[in-house]
């Protein structure tokens, strides 16, 4: 169970953060989430999906790590093996919260940064510390701020993206059938895509606007993403042997 | 004069008007220029009936071919699922005494008839059990999807409950807003005839007189136009389907979280049965019975009996609502320019839910074949009163089945029903053959059945019925492949069991995220 704490300098003065990317640091997860504007290199390592939360149905977008439930080809020993981890990895263990704060009668909801206290990656000894000496925040964490802003903001980007994919009909369920080097074989159902051929029929005007919100760019993204699914499957030949 | 059919004119709103405007417009393009024009008029003062709050899993397509969102028809008309129906005290009449008739058709169906197989095992396992997973899904209260799979698709097949006065609402506004119906609200006064008996037009109070090419007659009991104008004579049934009285009440939950029956139940009385429909706000309860077998102050009391040990001492407080049932329907349906859909055509009884599958059938039928104009309609009026004239004996045979096999003696109403002279002579036969025989594809003449062969299986094997095993072997005899379908049956109970949700955490997460088109 996550034990989700509102970092402070006091409580949490002497936390350390471990931040490399190896098995027993969690992180064996088949895909993360990822958000339009790290797309670009995003698609440069992982192919990009959508798939449905299996809470809600909604669609969500997706990199690819491996082709069954706990399986990420990219995380070894030696670390995670690629060049760009995607924001909602990096974050860990640090998540966004929001607090109510009042201030001149209006009360808002201000972000403020949670800690999963019992995440392997917590220690007192190794690794970035979350607070300097003097209690200020180190430049580590001022970093991790950074990245849930832009985690928090790439939600609502990315939602309104989906929302524009599914009124213009864009998305299809995919079958990945893939056989492995060992004759066994291994299919994903539950992943979606863009129909290209229904982008190709766009009209001039919606392509026009799609071109204007970013979300042409996106689309594009996406399809480059594609070769990267040889990849994962040239990973999981090589751990076969 | 041309004699193009370009005006339908409906008469009468409700959930029979409505869907077979919605059903006719949406494929008519009523909404173009060059389509159908259909207008429905519609009473301000006549309160609908609101004919069965249960449907069939036809209704998903019914609905996706109007172009329907099914989030929407969740949110609005208070649905919820149906996975079938659960009889309970139809056989003996003690407590433990029940049977399930599932939506999904036995297992590998298409292929082989189980029902041979499971005979010789019938005192350890149900039928519907041994050859479907969906009574167990009712038993737990569990949904037939999960929210990631898309509107209108099923893991086990499903039809819906519902509030028929919100969804008679709901289509009014599809019909009028998305599929270009005209809704005229006012009181028809007249029908005004052509020279050779037509109907020309329908005099309003206030819109003056509306014409049509084709009449639809959805006036519910009154059969303003088929019975009243017309004068097609009335057949009564009575003497096979005894119940002529209902007794309906809304019954609150006690907490937001109580369970949603995914299924009817329907328990039987000293004199009837009672119908238990779960909505997402209420459940609908009602009693049909015999007025010729008991008192409607003994079914009050029974449904009362009935509705106390969830509700307690609320229960009294509960008003009731009367609804006297003529069952039996029309001679014909379809006469002259006219056309009767729902009540007004006929209603037998609550029973397997079969009043608006025939509204959904009639539509169906009248939007394929609609005539091009008057001087072929009379072919089509012929073709629609032979098939419906079939469909109706079929749901009467049916639906007196259920009441054939019992082995209650407690009462004279299960005695009487099982007098051989309240029994159709086609029903006597096809029971006389299933003793030796189990209903298969085969029994019943037409490839569009209303009732499938493999729900007789269910109903008679549900209520004990025996069918004996053949003396002699035949070629396609397999016990191999026969286990192995009841093996997957248990294997696919197990999986469905561990991966459903919960029938309202469902209906909740619809309605607050809603589902996918694909």
């Amino acid at each position: 169970m996550p034990n989700h704490q509102l970092l402070d300098n006091i409580t949490h003065k002497d936390v350390h953060v471990i931040t490399k990317h190896t098995p027993e640091f969690g992180d064996n997860s088949s895909y993360s989430h990822v958000f339009i504007a790290e797309f670009r290199d995003v698609q440069a390592h992982y192919p990009i999906f959508f798939q449905k939360n299996s809470q809600t149905g909604q669609f969500e977008v997706i990199a690819l790590f491996g082709l069954a439930g706990e399986e990420n080809l990219f995380l070894t020993d030696a670390g995670w093996q690629a060049n760009y981890i995607p924001l909602s990895i990096q974050r860990r263990p640090f998540l966004i919260g929001f607090q109510e704060s009042t201030e001149g009668g209006v009360v808002s909801e201000e972000p403020v940064i949670h800690i999963d206290m019992d995440s392997p990656r917590i220690s007192y000894n190794q690794g970035e510390a979350v607070f300097l000496p003097q209690g200020g925040q180190s430049p580590y964490v001022q970093h991790v701020a950074a990245t849930l802003m832009a985690i928090q903001q790439g939600h609502q980007q990315t939602k309104t993206f989906i929302d524009t994919l599914q009124q213009h009909e864009l998305l299809e369920n995919v079958e990945i059938k893939v056989t492995l080097d060992d004759d066994s074989n291994h299919a994903m159902n539950f992943l979606y895509t863009i129909n290209e051929e229904k982008v190709a029929q766009l009209s001039d005007q919606v392509v026009a606007d799609l071109h204007r919100l970013g979300y042409l760019k996106a689309i594009h993204m996406i399809f480059a993403s594609m070769p990267n699914m040889s990849n994962l499957i040239k990973l999981k030949n090589r751990q076969l042997k | 004069m041309d004699n193009i059919v370009r005006e339908i004119t409906i008469v009468g709103g409700g959930t029979a008007g409505w869907l077979t405007a919605g059903v006719i417009a949406a494929e008519h393009m009523a909404n173009s220029d060059s389509g159908i024009k259909v207008t429905l008029v519609e009473s301000p003062d006549i309160k609908p009936i609101g004919v069965g709050e249960g449907t069939w899993p036809t209704m998903r397509g019914t609905l996706q071919k109007m172009g329907i969102n099914e989030t929407e028809f969740f949110r609005e008309c208070d649905a919820s699922f149906k996975q079938g129906a659960k009889f309970a005290k139809w056989v003996t009449g003690t407590e433990d005494d029940f049977y399930y008739h599932p939506l999904v058709l036995p297992e590998g169906y298409e292929k082989i008839n189980l029902a041979p197989y499971w005979q010789p095992q019938s005192d350890k396992v149900s039928f519907a059990d041994a050859v479907s997973f969906q009574g167990h899904l009712c038993e737990k209260g569990l949904a037939p999807k999960q929210i990631t799979t898309p509107e209108y698709a099923h893991v086990a097949n499903y039809a819906y409950h519902l509030d028929a006065g919100k969804f008679a609402a709901f289509l009014q506004k599809h019909c009028t807003e998305k599929l270009g119906v005209r809704h005229v609200l006012d009181h028809v006064v007249k029908v005004n005839p052509t020279l050779d008996g037509d109907i020309a037009s329908v005099s309003t109070k206030n819109h003056g007189d509306i014409c049509g090419d084709l009449f639809i007659d959805c006036t519910g009991f009154n059969s303003l136009l088929l019975g009243k104008h017309y004068n097609i004579p009335f057949i009564s049934k009575k003497h096979i389907l005894f119940n002529d009285t209902a007794l309906a009440v809304h019954v609150p939950y006690q907490t937001e979280q109580d369970a949603i029956a995914s299924h009817t139940i329907s328990t039987g009385q000293s004199a009837g049965w009672v119908w238990d429909i779960g909505l997402p706000s209420r459940r609908g309860v009602g009693h049909v019975f015999s007025s010729a077998h008991t008192t409607d102050e003994q079914a009050e009391k029974e449904l009362r009996d009935y509705i106390r040990p969830s509700l307690g001492k609320q229960t009294d407080d509960l008003s009731v609502r009367k609804i006297p049932i003529n069952p039996g329907h029309r001679e014909l349906f379809w006469h002259k320019n006219c056309v009767a859909v729902g009540l007004s055509a006929g209603f037998l009884e609550p029973l397997e839910a079969s009043a608006l599958v025939l509204v959904e059938l009639s539509a169906a039928m009248i939007s394929e074949q609609l005539p091009a104009n008057r001087d072929v309609m009379d072919i089509v009026a012929k073709r629609f009163n032979d098939k419906f004239l079939y469909r109706w004996d079929r749901i009467i045979d049916f639906l007196k089945l259920h009441y054939i096999l019992t082995k209650r003696t407690d009462s004279d109403y299960w005695q009487d029903n099982c007098l051989a002279e309240t029994i159709p002579q086609d029903l006597q036969t096809l029971l006389k053959l299933w003793r030796y025989e189990s209903p298969w594809q085969l029994d019943f003449d037409h490839a569009d059945e209303v009732f499938p062969s493999a729900s007789y299986q269910y109903v008679l094997y549900g209520m004990g019925f025996e069918t004996s095993a053949r003396h002699t072997t035949r070629r396609s005899d397999n016990i191999e492949l026969a286990q192995m379908k009841f093996q997957k049956n248990a294997q696919l109970t197990q999986k469905l069991l561990a991966g459903l949700p919960n029938n309202r955490d469902l209906i909740n997460k619809i309605k607050q995220y809603g589902l996918q088109k694909i």
